[in-house]
């Protein structure tokens, strides 16, 4: 499907074409093209997985493409590298602001080819703090005292710096991968004019984001990338956000939900105004017994947050936590657990389980006390309850003993899972639960799910599979920078309705906009 | 469009705000308050020991000094390319090690008969092997800078023992003479060895952009990376660099104790503790060349003040140790990581 007319191939600054990319058995790109004209600003847009990351390591040279051809100012490149890229005149504004805290603005700027006293190996710092402030005054219109320290910057001065580095080499391709992803609103609005400014100056702009507004906003055209291969390029000024946000969504969503009715109950965990200073503001919803509530959001949206919050890993600024009719917000995972309250972390291998330790002691960590007499260990209570669990979550291993690094990623998951099991939590908190887990582990853990859910406990997932939340959830929160915009109820809505408000789609529909202050 | 980004309100918690206070409090005390207390030192000593504030004492000092000074900039350089992080930054422990083998190589080649060209070349040469090796176990192999250096001081302090058999192998040549002997206005030569190595120490470190450059490798490799700059080959060269001032202390040290003798490997703590000091001296609250020789002058004249007023100079070691504590916590504190 392609929405515009093919570009005439003279006005094209980039053409990557038919790029295939396989590491081991897995195609993180299967045929992906994108055909960018010179002096416009393209967007790149793309779920997690969806191949964009891979799409831009090829371009600065740090991938080589298994097929495909890539094209820059219409000459052909095969095997580019990183070095040719940037004599190419292709720069890359990353994510992670990579200055030198310890460095003076001009330092940073210069860093790798400063300028020297005339006829000798020394450092001009004077011609470097002076160019350092022409070219800011220039391109920015902005006054930094010549010596503050970068650690000094605010992060949307530090983005600032990173561009005008690029800019000193003169570059034809800017490529920003999410610059958004720090800045607040207002950081985010200058960040904006000076990209149309760079087009202005007849700068080719990729510009990869999460945000459907910020490329209905910004970009002249946009590809939408989808399981390795580009679904469509479209005109980003005239195309609705919704329209992008469905092409952005996988359609085969299979029958792998299997949903218990269970019978809801009492509240276990409610949230009123619960609020943390950057992160999120204003956010209440309650989990009742047998319920099943989804948690998404863009990464920044505070949706991670809010569940460290509510276990206790941080704290909150305002706002109250009741847990099973008891008010108090955790203030350490320790209380949050002595709340009965279950955290299943999305980095199971680092948070979720012990590696080394064996299955019997990941599953009973956390309630030893149960199999505890006068201080002893009970081994055969213990390790009853274990085979229990592992015959009930269907864990593959070779026995109690087997050290949980020798499972695979959806048994370990299970570990994880069995460790609360063992612990009869009431409320919980699912980070992710199926990150990196196989299919067949998939449907286990959401079938485990379900059991929970009927037995009574509460349980919050947070996940940013949508067909995955929808399947196995009864309603789905949506956080949008920091605010639950919107609460859908999953019998009753879309992957691609959900994904719009998550990227912010809605802003655009209602005009406003909301964020975090 | 007019960026005025100088008013946008930093996008910071009231925590961040507090924690950024506090570091830049304690960034101000520390700057401020160790060259005030360095200062109060010498007047002190100056007004309770009449001879302290002499052309001759501080050229003396500076004379004893030497050694140590040499030792202690070779390891700021390794520090600053490698990162102030005390566990897993850069960090040259065989330095002392290679002091004892490079002297003693100095003072075994003098008495086989040879001269001081060939004598200096292998001393010079063995800093600057043991420099490679290090570089070799930290860039090529990856070995974390702490335990490589501790593994290569322990077979070069065996090298030694090897070498001379444990005893000590007196030397003297015209270039040992010439060191050890006193020259313009009474100094010792080995105060104008001092000043001078720190001078073309400071020139490259502090005024070159290659020294732009160890300082970005060492703060932030991957900004480093993104710079287009040869990460491991500078982090190579700063062990290499740091190699050679062994190299150049073992010969000062066979002109100081007219020999190489065993027990060289008693200067490390003495070392590191300046090179870790020398932070304190800069403005950034990063080591520098300068800061370094403040910091040897700092330990220097604390021991000869104290030798003057007849006070044991076993404190000295003592009141170093608390220095480091108050150096070490200040700048956490600093960084802002004062609450782990």
């Amino acid at each position: 499907m392609r929405m515009s007319p093919t570009i005439d191939n003279s006005k094209l600054a980039l053409a990557l074409r038919g790029l295939v990319k396989r590491f081991g058995g897995v195609e993180a790109l299967s045929g992906a093209t994108l055909e960018v004209e010179r002096g416009t600003v393209h967007g790149l847009i793309g779920q997690n997985g969806a191949g964009k990351s891979t799409l831009i390591k090829i371009l600065a040279g740090l991938y080589q493409p298994d097929e495909g051809s890539v094209e820059i100012n219409g000459v052909h490149h095969d095997r580019l590298t990183a070095h040719e890229v940037e004599k190419l005149g292709i720069h890359f504004i990353h994510q992670d602001r990579l200055l030198v805290p310890s460095f003076t603005v001009g330092e940073s700027l210069f860093l790798g080819r400063e300028p020297r006293l005339a006829g000798l190996p020394f450092l001009d710092r004077r011609a470097m703090r002076k160019q350092a402030e022409d070219i800011l005054d220039k391109y920015f219109s902005l006054r930094l005292p010549p010596n503050v320290l970068i650690s000094e910057l605010t992060t949307a001065q530090k983005q600032i710096v990173q561009i005008t580095r690029a800019l000193l080499d003169k570059p034809s391709i800017l490529v920003f991968d999410e610059p958004t992803a720090a800045l607040v609103r207002r950081e985010a609005d200058i960040l904006f004019d000076l990209i149309r400014r760079l087009r202005a100056d007849g700068i080719t702009i990729i510009y990869i984001s999460h945000y459907l507004n910020e490329i209905e906003a910004l970009c002249d055209r946009a590809t939408i990338l989808r399981n390795g291969k580009d679904v469509a390029t479209v005109d980003s000024r005239t195309t609705p956000a919704a329209k992008i946000a469905s092409l952005m969504v996988a359609r085969d969503i299979d029958e792998m939900f299997p949903k218990v009715a269970a019978t809801i109950g009492k509240p276990v965990l409610t949230t009123k105004a619960l609020g943390k200073a950057g992160k999120f503001r204003n956010v209440s919803f309650e989990v009742r017994q047998g319920e099943i509530v989804g948690l998404t959001g863009l990464l920044g949206s505070g949706a991670k947050d809010l569940v460290r919050v509510l276990f206790g890993l941080e704290a909150a600024d305002i706002g109250e936590i009741t847990i099973e009719g008891e008010k108090g917000r955790p203030r350490s995972p320790v209380a949050a657990v002595a709340r009965r309250l279950a955290l299943v972390p999305e980095d199971r291998r680092g948070d979720g389980v012990a590696l080394g330790l064996s299955v019997a002691e990941n599953t009973t960590l956390a309630s030893l006390k149960r199999f505890t007499t006068f201080g002893f260990l009970q081994r055969d209570q213990e390790y009853s309850e274990v085979d229990r669990l592992i015959e009930q979550l269907a864990i593959k291993t070779d026995g109690r003993f087997a050290p949980v690094r020798t499972l695979s990623g959806g048994n370990q998951q299970k570990v994880a899972l069995a460790k609360w099991l063992s612990r009869q939590s009431s409320l919980y908190i699912l980070d992710e639960p199926t990150v990196g887990v196989d299919i067949g582990s998939k449907v286990e853990i959401y079938n485990l799910i379900g059991k929970l859910a009927e037995r009574g406990a509460a349980i919050l997932v947070l996940s940013s599979d949508l067909p995955e939340l929808i399947g196995i959830t009864d309603r789905i929160l949506v956080l949008y920078r920091g605010a639950v915009t919107r609460e859908f109820k999953s019998s009753n809505t879309t992957p691609d309705e959900v994904l719009a408000e998550a990227t912010g789609a809605h802003v655009s529909r209602h005009g406003e906009h909301s964020h975090v202050g | 469009m007019s960026a005025d980004i100088d008013t946008l309100l930093p996008y910071e918690t009231g925590g961040d705000i507090r924690r950024r206070i506090a570091g830049s409090l304690a960034g101000f005390a520390l700057r401020g308050g160790s060259l005030l207390a360095f200062a109060a030192l010498l007047v002190f000593f100056s007004v309770a020991a009449p001879f302290f504030f002499t052309l001759g004492n501080i050229g003396n000092v500076l004379g004893q000094s030497a050694i140590l000074g040499v030792l202690a900039i070779g390891l700021t350089i390794v520090i600053i390319g490698g990162g102030a992080n005390v566990v897993k930054g850069g960090i040259d422990l065989s330095l002392a090690a290679n002091l004892g083998l490079s002297a003693a190589v100095y003072a075994t080649i003098i008495s086989a008969g040879y001269g001081d060209a060939v004598a200096v070349a292998g001393a010079l040469a063995t800093g600057a092997l043991i420099g490679a090796i290090n570089a070799a176990a930290v860039v090529v192999f990856g070995i974390v800078p702490l335990l490589a250096t501790l593994a290569v001081m322990n077979v070069v302090a065996g090298l030694e023992l090897v070498l001379t058999q444990n005893t000590v192998v007196s030397a003297s040549s015209d270039l040992l003479s010439f060191l050890s002997a006193y020259g313009p206005f009474d100094i010792p030569v080995l105060a104008y060895v001092l000043t001078g190595f720190t001078a073309i120490a400071a020139a490259i470190v502090q005024f070159t952009p290659l020294g732009l450059r160890l300082y970005a490798v060492g703060a932030f490799p991957e900004a480093a990376r993104a710079a287009g700059l040869p990460v491991k080959r500078i982090v190579a060269g700063s062990y290499i660099a740091s190699g050679l001032c062994g190299g150049l202390a073992g010969i000062l040290s066979v002109s100081y104790l007219s020999g190489s003798t065993t027990g060289a490997g008693e200067m490390l703590l003495p070392v590191v503790v300046t090179a870790l000091l020398s932070v304190v001296f800069s403005r950034r609250l990063v080591p520098t060349i300068g800061g370094t020789l403040l910091s040897t002058l700092l330990v220097g004249f604390l021991t000869n003040g104290f030798q003057l007023l007849n006070i044991s100079s076993t404190l000295v070691s003592g009141i170093q140790g608390v220095l480091i504590l108050l150096v070490v916590a200040a700048t956490s504190l600093q960084r802002g990581k004062g609450a782990v």
